[in-house]
């Protein structure tokens, strides 16, 4: 077998751009407005409808080892944390470009993967100072007392907010009612205890009415649309709104004035509403989908426990979607319970069964009279033979399936779940003896039902016996609505549900089938974010406060390094003996600078996606003003949590409301986005240190001639 | 029917191998790939398949040569030896590589008769080691086991010559102290005569970070999810009898052989395999056995049957378990489904579960402690793999020291060392040598030239980035500058520590480059004591056992090919 090896020239570093150009492809996925993308099959004409980094790369082929580095990084990432993940992409892309400069510049390879390193470490360490501690969210839940003081936020707070016309960066696929909820900011001043869980309900929507008339700057309904849009999701950062610079820049003496005295605010989040809307990114209609999971959880444990102090922890396991594509949106809703999707054949059989309480028996595996559980291995080689002339009536499928039937009657079981396949003959049989067999049932829901009802779930169905079968299970139709699947066959949606079961299903549905996968990802995403803060007690600020401090720290730090010379060099390179660590202090400034580069890079492309800069050089303007203060201010961290704070209090009044408007806090979460700079980081280091790719098994003619430049073969 | 006969192709016969361009390319190609992955700035490579499949990125010789399809015999030779080094030492294996190419490249160009040249190199390999194993050995720092300094350089040095771990150094330190407790962990505590070592097991935590890596005494087993609600184990307050079985009891017929099975339309054979299954649960109820563990599936009626009776089941436990828990258990394998005998039962102390992360895991404690568990976490696949390879070259050199008790210094200087002493010994007492060999003074210079040159330039491949090697003439050691600093005459100032550490700069000790020509000194030969002490925490050291081994491969592997004057390939 001959071998090829080809050698990553020094000079154009060939992995890191492979890398800065996947990157590339995800950018517009990064920030809280994200742009879907088709990615069209060329071959078979197949497309795809796709709104985030994962299902991107799921989609393209990544054939090269670049490529498929990058596609494991973010797998990983996805799989452990399920968000962050264009953080990652964009990060990836944006430390490349600046390893590649650094490479430019003739630093070498270790002090570079050193210098970022304990860079990053450094930036990592210095976030504490921007964590937002969460205590006792769960203590003033109170469902019985309803919502008064609901807060807008007010449209003419920003007048000096041009809207682009480029609005091919907004989502086109809202309806105005959904906007319209979507506009609709809700917060909590500290203090107050109560909020209810129909926040986001239909008296929301009466006050987004009443809101669209009263703005001025109504430049046509459909235009209206996005502006709602666009301000709740602007609204969610501190930073993106010109018209807190430009009133800063005019107001800026009176301001000062009044806050120079002000003393570093703590933050807390002590409500659970306000930690969720933070942690919404935009996302409203998905986050009150989570809400109400949670909600439902609560009284569920509530209920369970007794009254017993025992503190309550969102159990994100308990937890499942249903996808139900052809729907309208408004029908999304959660229920307590599992619902799942049957033909519509079944209607009268439901209705029998909906009366009372069923038995179930839990099969794992198929329930198909040729299944044989995993790690079984069917010899190949058997012949059987019939000694008798007798033929036998039923084949040995209608013995099996009589024989399960005798069972389900003999133990008066009406209910059985399968994990895989259901043979139709027995789903028929079954139908006609009045009993519901389900397949493809979640492994995860499995267990739900196996705890609560008392049944154990089985491989074959002769282990049934009496300690095998669950008990207490109620069947109802989920709505009498049937709805087409795919494949044309009218289906309907059921409930399966157990007293003391803790599961709670998230009905989710779309009008437009290509979407289905982009609703579900973004609840899921919302839903981990929501899990990750409560699991870790804490939240970053967000809207790219972090990444600012960030950006700020390095450009500190390699100011210093540059006055302070060799001193204060020990830690950074960890080879003492080498002379790499001798001329770290040369080197230290460049590097960090070009780490810099990459949160520079990242929060120019955030603001350019959510539309408030036109141009990379606007935003780039933007950033380096704001950088410029954060330096003359002494203490970045310090000056980032003074603009939070004046937003949080209120200082931009408005002619037209008297009250005090409010901005809510935006949340981030912090082990997951750590985890995901860590290994965009980790993935850009890995294949700067890479220099030759080993290829194995190609034939020496199957290697081009304009290639084979660069090729060694051994 | 006629069968088509091709005829046979003669056999090609190629004389003087190492003459041919070819084989001197892909020799110096090789050399290249394993150069540029040495040390701990080494650069990383890809290996990957053309067809697809994954990637593997890594700078270890036992990942790189398997996955290194060569084709030439000559290179075959080189890689198999090395392979056989790694195998049995683990460490060194790039340096073993390096070694022997410089060797072959550097004897070449001297053009003597190949047989004066592979007697003078068996002269100079013992010269080596006996110098290695002797009292008073500049290179060679005796291991106190009392404390743990020396052990922990040692395995430091392990893992920061890897980087494709991408570790940060506070967890370099963190599992560099996992990988001592471990290898503390498999020492027995009542040692009798013989001394055998337990048994440790690495086991994956994909996805967390490295620090929430831990060590714990005893087995884990992972739970597979879909067993997640069974029967939890129960609890006992004396020991759990165990049967471990390596045979199927997954109720197939595991072994149909050849040709057709003719079988009555009454008769199930899967029934009968399944009665016999359910004698052997029957059996082991009566038994007393409390936990029955199968290295493949067990049939889920027989773990119902199990269950309802008492007993915990844990089935598709893998082959690499199968050693350390006979080990740890005390059973033996039990084959067959037919009767088991008694003392096929092993015990354990205790039987609980364990929860890391997303996974779960039954934990079990053995009534002897020497067999442990190694909970390795990385955030990647890639760095996953080389950080449990690394750590199994860790726990290896470890076990080689208590062996040898003692290591070698690191960072290039004992190859330095080695090369100043033996250029002095060559020229200074030659005569034992020459007497040897028949060979004329000339002659032993060159070649103890070609030696010398070629430990030296294994120092030297430790340097990726540019910069200059120097040496001194003192102790000796290997030092790094920064490129152009031939117009400097003031080193101190730009030196800080040689390779290893040991040595900082302080005094003159009169340093010249590495490739240049210097006159030959006898390196002191001592260490310096309190020095040693002192530098305890910081120094890069080299599992002796290890370094011996991959240099005598090395030397040998250079004389089977320098010796090679006919390959003969059959072409067919």
């Amino acid at each position: 077998m001959v071998m090829a090896c080809r050698v990553i020239n020094k000079r154009r570093h060939v992995g890191l751009q492979q890398l800065s150009s996947f990157a590339e492809t995800g950018r517009t996925f990064l920030g809280p407005v994200k742009s879907s993308k088709f990615v069209i099959d060329e071959e078979c004409h197949e497309s795809v409808l796709i709104s985030s980094t994962v299902r991107l790369l799921e989609s393209l082929d990544l054939t090269s080892a670049v490529g498929q580095l990058l596609n494991e990084a973010v797998q990983a990432q996805n799989n452990t944390y399920r968000t962050g993940t264009s953080t990652l992409l964009c990060l990836v892309g944006a430390w490349s470009s600046a390893a590649e400069e650094c490479l430019h510049l003739g630093v070498p390879i270790s002090l570079i993967v050193s210098v970022m390193s304990e860079g990053l470490n450094s930036c990592i360490e210095e976030i504490v100072s921007l964590q937002v501690p969460i205590q006792n969210v769960f203590d003033c839940i109170d469902n019985t007392k309803t919502f008064s003081g609901l807060e807008t936020l007010n449209v003419s707070l920003y007048p000096f907010l041009q809207i682009p016309s480029d609005t091919g960066l907004m989502q086109k696929k809202h309806d105005l009612k959904d906007v319209a909820s979507q506009s609709l900011v809700i917060y909590s001043l500290p203090g107050r205890p109560v909020k209810s869980p129909k926040l986001f309900g239909p008296q929301a929507k009466v006050e987004a009415d009443k809101n669209t008339s009263q703005t001025p700057q109504t430049l046509g309904n459909s235009l209206l649309a996005d502006t709602h849009c666009r301000r709740s999701v602007l609204t969610h950062s501190r930073h993106f709104s010109r018209a807190d610079n430009n009133q800063r820049i005019s107001k800026r003496d009176g301001f000062l004035e009044q806050h120079s005295a002000a003393t570093l605010k703590t933050y807390r989040c002590n409500d659970l509403l306000e930690l969720e809307v933070g942690l919404s990114h935009g996302d409203d209609s998905s986050m009150k989908l989570v809400d109400e999971a949670v909600q439902l959880q609560y009284q569920n444990a509530g209920v369970q426990q007794g009254g017993r102090a025992v503190p309550f922890l969102f159990d994100i396991s308990g937890i499942f979607t249903c996808c139900l594509p052809g729907l309208p949106e408004t029908l999304s809703c959660v229920c307590p319970g599992y619902v799942t999707v049957v033909s519509i054949s079944r209607t009268a059989l439901i209705e029998e069964l909906q009366k009372q309480p069923i038995r179930v028996v839990l099969v794992e595996g198929d329930l198909t009279e040729n299944y044989r559980h995993l790690g079984f291995n069917k010899p190949a080689n058997i012949k059987t033979v019939s000694e008798s002339m007798k033929v036998e009536p039923d084949s040995s499928e209608e013995l099996w399936t009589n024989h399960v039937l005798q069972v389900l009657i003999k133990f008066n079981v009406n209910l059985v779940l399968s994990q895989g396949n259901v043979s139709e003959c027995l789903i028929e049989k079954c139908t006609h003896s009045k009993r519901l067999v389900v397949g493809s049932v979640n492994g995860s829901v499995m267990q739900a039902f196996a705890e609560a009802s008392g049944a154990v779930q089985v491989a074959y169905i002769t282990q049934v016996n009496e300690n095998c079968v669950g008990s207490g299970v109620c069947v109802t139709f989920w709505r009498s609505i049937p709805f087409d699947a795919v494949d044309g066959t009218s289906r309907m949606a059921i409930l399966l549900k157990t007293e003391g079961m803790n599961l709670v299903t998230v009905v989710l549905t779309s009008p437009v089938t290509a979407q289905m996968q982009t609703k579900e990802d973004r609840f899921w995403a919302c839903a981990y974010r929501l899990h990750y803060a409560l699991k870790e007690q804490k939240v970053l600020l967000g809207g790219g406060a972090v990444e600012f401090l960030c950006l700020s720290h390095l450009q500190i730090l390699a100011e210093q390094s540059l006055h302070k010379g060799n001193q204060d060099s020990s830690g950074w390179f960890h080879n003492t003996s080498s002379w790499l660590a001798s001329s770290l202090a040369l080197y230290r400034p460049t590097v960090l600078k070009c780490l810099a580069d990459g949160w520079h890079r990242y929060l120019s492309t955030l603001l350019c996606n959510t539309a408030s800069y036109s141009s990379e050089f606007e935003a780039n303007t933007f950033i380096q003003h704001h950088l410029q203060n954060a330096a003359d201010s002494g203490s970045p961290s310090s000056y980032i949590l003074n603009e939070y704070s004046k937003r949080k209090s209120g200082i931009f009044n408005s002619g037209i409301s008297n009250k005090l408007e409010q901005i809510p806090s935006v949340y981030d979460i912090v082990t997951p986005k750590i985890e995901a700079w860590r290994r965009a980081l980790d993935l850009v280091l890995l294949v700067l240190q890479t220099d030759s790719e080993i290829i194995t098994g190609l034939g020496r003619t199957q290697i081009k001639s304009q290639d084979s430049e660069g090729f060694l073969f051994l | 029917m006629m069968s088509r006969v091709e005829a046979k192709k003669p056999s090609s016969c190629e004389s003087e191998p190492l003459t041919s361009e070819r084989v001197r390319v892909t020799l110096s190609v090789l050399k290249g790939v394993m150069t540029s992955c040495y040390g701990p700035a080494g650069r990383l490579k890809q290996l990957h398949n053309g067809r697809g499949g994954s990637v593997r990125t890594t700078s270890q010789s036992a990942a790189l040569l398997t996955g290194l399809p060569v084709s030439h015999p000559v290179l075959k030779i080189l890689v198999a030896s090395v392979q056989n080094h790694v195998s049995c030492f683990s460490d060194c294996g790039l340096f073993t590589a390096i070694l022997c190419c410089n060797l072959v490249e550097n004897v070449q160009r001297i053009g003597l008769p190949p047989t004066t040249v592979i007697k003078l190199n068996k002269h100079l390999l013992s010269l080596c080691t006996s110098y290695l194993t002797s009292e008073a050995c500049g290179c060679r720092i005796p291991v106190d086991f009392s404390c743990t300094q020396i052990l922990l350089c040692l395995v430091r040095s392990i893992l920061t010559s890897k980087p494709a771990c991408m570790l940060t150094r506070k967890e370099i330190d963190h599992v560099s102290t996992l990988i001592l407790r471990v290898f503390l962990l498999t020492i027995p505590e009542n040692a009798k005569d013989r001394i055998i070592l337990g048994k440790s097991v690495i086991i994956p935590l994909k996805g967390q970070r490295v620090t929430d890596s831990t060590v714990l005494p005893g087995i884990l087993i992972e739970i597979p999810e879909v067993q997640l609600m069974k029967i939890l184990p129960i609890k006992k307050s004396d020991s759990f009898k165990v049967a471990l079985f390596c045979a199927s009891l997954s109720g197939d017929l595991s072994d149909t052989g050849e040709g057709t099975l003719v079988v009555s339309y009454r008769v199930s054979l899967e029934n009968a395999v399944l009665d016999q299954l359910l004698n052997l649960g029957r059996q082991l109820v009566s038994d007393h056995v409390d936990l029955v563990m199968c290295q493949k599936v067990i049939h889920p009626s027989l773990k119902q049957f199990l269950r309802t009776h008492g007993v915990t089941a844990i089935d598709r436990v893998g082959v690499a378990l199968m050693e350390p828990l006979s080990k740890a258990t005390g059973t033996q394998p039990i084959g067959s489904l037919a009767s088991i005998s008694p003392s096929s039962y092993g015990s354990v102390k205790d039987l609980g579960t364990a929860k890391f992360g997303s996974k779960r895991f039954f934990h079990l404690i053995p009534n002897e402690a020497t067999v442990c568990s190694l909970l390795l976490c990385s955030r990647n696949d890639t760095a996953w793999d080389e950080l449990k390879l690394t750590s199994q070259t860790a726990l290896h050199a470890l076990q080689l020291t208590i062996r040898e008790p003692c290591v070698l210094l690191g960072g290039g200087c004992t190859e330095t060392h080695m090369a100043a002493y033996i250029r002095h010994k060559t020229r200074s007492e030659p005569e034992s040598i020459l007497q040897d060999s028949a060979c004329t003074q000339t002659e032993l210079q060159l070649i103890s030239e070609a030696f010398c040159g070629a430990l030296e330039s294994v120092a030297g491949s430790l340097e990726h980035d540019g910069g200059e090697m120097l040496t001194d003439g003192t102790y000796g050691h290997f030092w790094s500058v920064q490129a152009d600093s031939s117009s400097v005459v003031n080193w101190p100032d730009l030196l800080s520590r040689c390779g290893c550490g040991l040595h900082s700069c302080r005094g003159e000790l009169g340093w010249s480059f590495l490739r240049s020509p210097c006159p030959p000194f006898s390196p002191v030969t001592c260490l310096p004591p309190h020095e040693a002490a002192g530098a305890a925490n910081n120094l890069t050291l080299d599992c002796f056992t290890a370094k011996l081994s991959g240099l005598q491969v090395a030397v040998e592997t250079a004389n089977l090919i320098l010796d090679l004057s006919y390959v003969i390939e059959d072409k067919n």
